[in-house]
């Protein structure tokens, strides 16, 4: 597949490579071409629409130990050839500098596995295609009385890398997602999202359908006084706390430097007997990735077991801390600056049917669609506080009885999965929406579930 | 490459109720130690050229990398046909603004591309050193950031227009471990330190080798002082972490397009309304709040923004009154105001601009030196360094947390405590703001992390600030 100017990824880095200058001890060449669509809306009209065809490189080179890295989107033979050097240049004088060694080279070049993530109507990134899924979705919401707001986005990302140690790979992926926010006319609003590989996957009108009844659900909204809930927990809310999980005690960095929750608790119960946790790169329903940051083949890593935690995930820098090697999770060569994560985590689900099954078991509770600007509190105790938003209701003897004024969860991940009493046994793909800077899919797949007592402080 | 720009919006203009084009050209250079080691040397470019139209009232925005005629007329091509495949659209005027044409360059000092980096390594690895005496340092952190924006746009109003503006800075962090408690100090600021626009001269001039030893030590304090108290009662804040207030409870709730709804579904919404113009009481009387892209050394300073409105410094909140939003043509159109202010900002070639945020200031107050406030307040906490936030979609209910903060009694500082937090409700929390610092206490302080959009856009903007007090606040919360 051609780029910008009909280039290939994969020919643009083995030109990168050899434009590296004569001794240094290693170098990678990642390029990388995102086409990608985004078309939002508000109050059931068009916003904006995003069309990306971009491709870049970057370079990052392995002297004594020490990394230099270099980025560009010009491509021609000079700008090439310029971006190897300065990244040479800047491992040199990481070496000159004295200090002391932390990368061991790139890892030898091992075969990734093909996978399922790549779809080719996706990645015609017909613009039609999703300005029929906004009309439909115009309408369903209209249909219950609410206005839809979101976003419809698909994207191709083929990303290329070469490297000194013999890599030279390329993996292909699609993905789409479609999020709406209905609002209805009281200034309620209700969330429905659907991530996947193919634009397919996408029901319009279900999605539409989905979060406008949240937001016309019957009922004026009630007050609950800060305290300790049982909650029912949508997807959304679930893989929202769970990616913060993996980021912040399963970064093998955090691990290395005595950060993380789970710094000698490896081995030792951290979460109910119900959760098991894995990062599954080829999982159904996940957005597949072949390698890593550094090329290294992804492959699955039971996180969690039986509410046993058993591994932490490391790219080459943080496994060097430690003796260990990589698994496979660096999201920058070279761990430049960008800590490892796993990013195709996966919680199994349980035995209960659906959320209206796991509201059964409450007495008094809260309903949670999703939450908000959630940010880590202490780190080390995966302490989080977020908001409610879009779909937040009370459940009174085992039902969902009336729409909640959004409140403040303050509690920690791993408390939260201490307290789980019951998982839906059908699980989904949450996507990521945020892609800052170059796109880079990821989600959660993970089901509904039930906890007790969670804190809310406001 | 104006000329190019020129043609390709003649060529939109046939085609399309209003186009604007933009020539980006980014460098960016990121130096950082950890540990005793080189974490990162990296230096970024890039360019291209972004194609916005309106057709049917619907917006397309498509880009292309490169400089080249085929880069844009690939972008124009694809943005109209991605405008033509959305449903129609109210198409609301825009707000007029005469042509304008110029070139703006932002003065620095020291270029900070031409340093080498050596000598920044040889800072960071100095300053890393001094956070490194005490074995309860588990990491130690030292940080170099540099940006230079290049930036050409047309649009078929006439504006052709250059500018180019240099960001630099750093900061130093420490985290202190032990007993299974984790503890962190940063200066000048947390999440990397603090940036201007302006030369190598503003990260020289931190010091960062200076204040290594004190950001130590209090890490290490902090992992055995008590914990912050819940309580109601008077918090002071420092200048930075007013900046956070400001931002996170101001700056994002005062933006437009959140008031009128438009970023609902990603970014949230607003408690203001467009009717609450001139007549909403946000907070005391204390309370005078400016947007102002003309500040020297502000992140969110230029010559224009990326629809070529002219900087300029608009009166968001007087004397505790709501007096402005930040708006873009569209959205100033939509409200009827007579014209943009000039806050349409897009993060590099391959985004289309959003109303976001310039330089927004706490304009300062006469109660004096930080020493003359905490002298002045007989009983409290003295708040200092953001650690973490959050805040509803509406920018109503927040939550914040500081890296440290100091009992006051008597009007002294007295005990450190850990794990400081205070929580509020946006129009409450300004309504007991009752000092303000004096000019000579007020600065700028650097946010290089604000993000906005679908997909999403992270750009930098300042903050001036003064350090400040407020009255009944819930403090300990978290």
């Amino acid at each position: 597949m051609a780029g910008p100017g009909g280039e290939v990824p994969l020919d643009v880095a083995v030109r990168a490579l050899a434009a590296v200058p004569a001794g240094v001890d290693g170098a990678q060449v990642t390029a990388s071409r995102e086409r990608s669509l985004a078309q939002r809306f508000a109050r059931s009209e068009p916003t904006q629409a995003t069309s990306v065809d971009d491709l870049s490189i970057s370079v990052c080179v392995v002297r004594d130990g020490r990394t230099g890295s270099s980025a560009t989107n010009r491509l021609d033979a000079e700008s090439l050839a310029a971006c190897a050097r300065s990244a040479a240049a800047a491992a040199e004088a990481a070496a000159r500098s004295g200090a002391p060694a932390a990368f061991p080279g790139f890892a030898k070049a091992a075969a990734a596995r093909a996978h399922h993530g790549y779809d080719l109507d996706t990645a015609r990134l017909d613009p039609r295609v999703g300005g029929e899924a906004l009309s439909t979705a115009f309408a369903r919401a209209a249909a219950l009385g609410a206005e839809a707001h979101g976003v419809w986005t698909a994207a191709e990302v083929q990303t290329a890398i070469a490297s000194s140690s013999g890599l030279a790979t390329v993996d292909r992926v699609t993905d789409a997602l479609m999020k709406v926010t209905a609002t209805a006319p009281d200034g309620r609003s209700g969330l429905a999202t659907r991530a996947a590989v193919a634009t397919r996957e996408l029901d319009a009108a279900e999605i539409a359908h989905r979060a406008a009844e949240k937001a016309t659900f019957p009922g004026v909204p009630v007050r609950l006084p800060p305290g300790e809930y049982p909650v029912v927990l949508e997807p959304p809310a679930v893989a929202d706390l769970v990616d913060w999980l993996g980021r912040l005690a399963f970064s093998g960095l955090a691990y290395a430097e005595d950060r993380s929750a789970l710094c000698g608790r490896l081995g030792t119960r951290v979460a109910s007997p119900a959760i098991n946790l894995s990062d599954s790169p080829r999982y159904r329903g996940t957005l597949p990735r072949a390698f890593d940051a550094e090329g290294v083949p992804k492959a699955p890593l039971p996180l969690i077991q039986d509410g046993v935690a058993h591994r932490v995930v490391h790219d080459t820098r943080s496994s060097a801390l430690l003796g260990t090697t990589s698994t496979g999770h660096a999201l920058a060569a070279g761990g430049a600056g960008l800590p490892p994560a796993p990013m195709n985590l996966v919680l199994v689900g349980g035995g209960a049917a659906d959320e209206l099954e796991l509201c059964a078991g409450i007495e008094r509770g809260l309903y949670v669609t999703r939450l908000w600007y959630t940010n880590p509190v202490r780190p080390r105790e995966t302490l989080l506080t977020g908001v409610t938003r879009d779909g937040t209701f009370l459940i009174e003897d085992g039902r969902i009885t009336r729409p909640l004024v959004d409140m403040r969860m303050t509690d920690s991940v791993l408390g939260i999965l201490g307290r789980v009493q019951a998982l839906g046994g059908r699980s989904v793909l949450v996507g990521d929406d945020h892609w800052y800077g170059r796109r880079f899919a990821s989600g959660v797949v993970c089901p509904p579930l039930r906890a007790g007592a969670v804190r809310f402080t406001a | 490459m104006l000329a190019l720009l020129e043609e390709l919006v003649d060529s939109a203009s046939g085609r399309s109720e209003y186009a604007d084009v933009r020539h980006v050209r980014l460098r960016e250079e990121r130096v950082s130690t950890r540990s005793g080691g080189v974490e990162a040397a990296t230096h970024d470019e890039e360019e291209g050229i972004g194609v916005r139209v309106r057709v049917g009232g619907a917006w397309g925005f498509a880009a292309a990398p490169g400089s080249e005629r085929s880069a844009g007329e690939d972008a124009l091509e694809r943005a109209l046909a991605a405008a033509t495949a959305m449903p129609r659209g109210s198409a609301a005027q825009l707000a007029p603004e005469a042509p304008v044409r110029g070139r703006h360059v932002a003065p620095i000092g020291e270029d900070p591309f031409a340093v080498s980096l050596d000598d920044k390594l040889a800072v960071l690895l100095a300053a890393e050193a001094g956070l490194r005496g005490d074995p309860r340092v588990a990491v130690s952190s030292a940080h170099f950031l540099a940006f230079r924006e290049e930036r050409a746009f047309a649009s078929t109003d006439g504006a052709l227009l250059e500018q180019v503006t240099t960001d630099c800075g750093g900061g130093i962090a420490a985290v202190a471990t032990g007993d299974g408690e984790t503890q962190m100090r940063s200066y000048p600021a947390s999440f990397r330190g603090d940036v201007a626009q302006a030369g190598y001269e503003h990260f020289r001039g931190l010091d960062l080798v200076g204040h290594s030893a004190r950001v130590a030590d209090e890490a290490v304090a902090l992992l055995s002082a008590p914990r912050c108290p819940a309580a109601r009662t008077t918090v002071v804040l420092d200048g930075g972490q007013v900046a956070l207030q400001l931002h996170e409870s101001v700056g994002h709730a005062v933006e437009l397009d959140r008031v009128l709804g438009t970023e609902t579904s990603y970014a949230g919404t607003s408690f203001l309304s467009p009717a609450d113009l001139g007549s909403r009481r946000y907070g005391s009387t204390a309370m005078s709040v400016t947007a102002d892209a003309t500040t020297p050394g502000g992140l969110g300073s230029f010559g224009w923004d990326d629809e070529g409105v002219p900087a300029q410094a608009v009166p968001i909140v007087r004397e505790g009154v709501l007096r402005g939003f930040l708006s873009s043509r569209e959205s100033a159109g939509q409200v009827g105001l007579e014209r943009s202010g000039g806050c349409m900002r897009a993060a590099g070639f391959a985004r289309q601009p959003l109303v976001r945020m310039t330089n927004l200031h706490l304009e300062p107050g006469d109660a004096g030196t930080l020493e003359d406030l905490i002298a002045a307040t007989d009983d409290g906490v003295y708040l200092e360094t953001n650690r973490s936030w959050s805040i509803d979609d509406r920018r109503l209910h927040f939550q914040f947390a500081t890296e440290v903060a100091w009992e006051i009694k008597g009007g002294r500082l007295r005990r450190m405590l850990r794990n400081p937090s205070y929580a509020g409700v946006s129009p409450e929390f300004w309504g007991g703001l009752d000092a303000v610092c004096s000019e000579p206490a007020w600065r700028l302080w650097g946010v290089i992390n604000c993000g906005k959009g679908e997909p999403g856009q992270m750009l930098r903007v300042s903050h001036g600030t003064a350090p400040a007090r407020f009255r009944d606040v819930q403090v300990g919360v978290a």
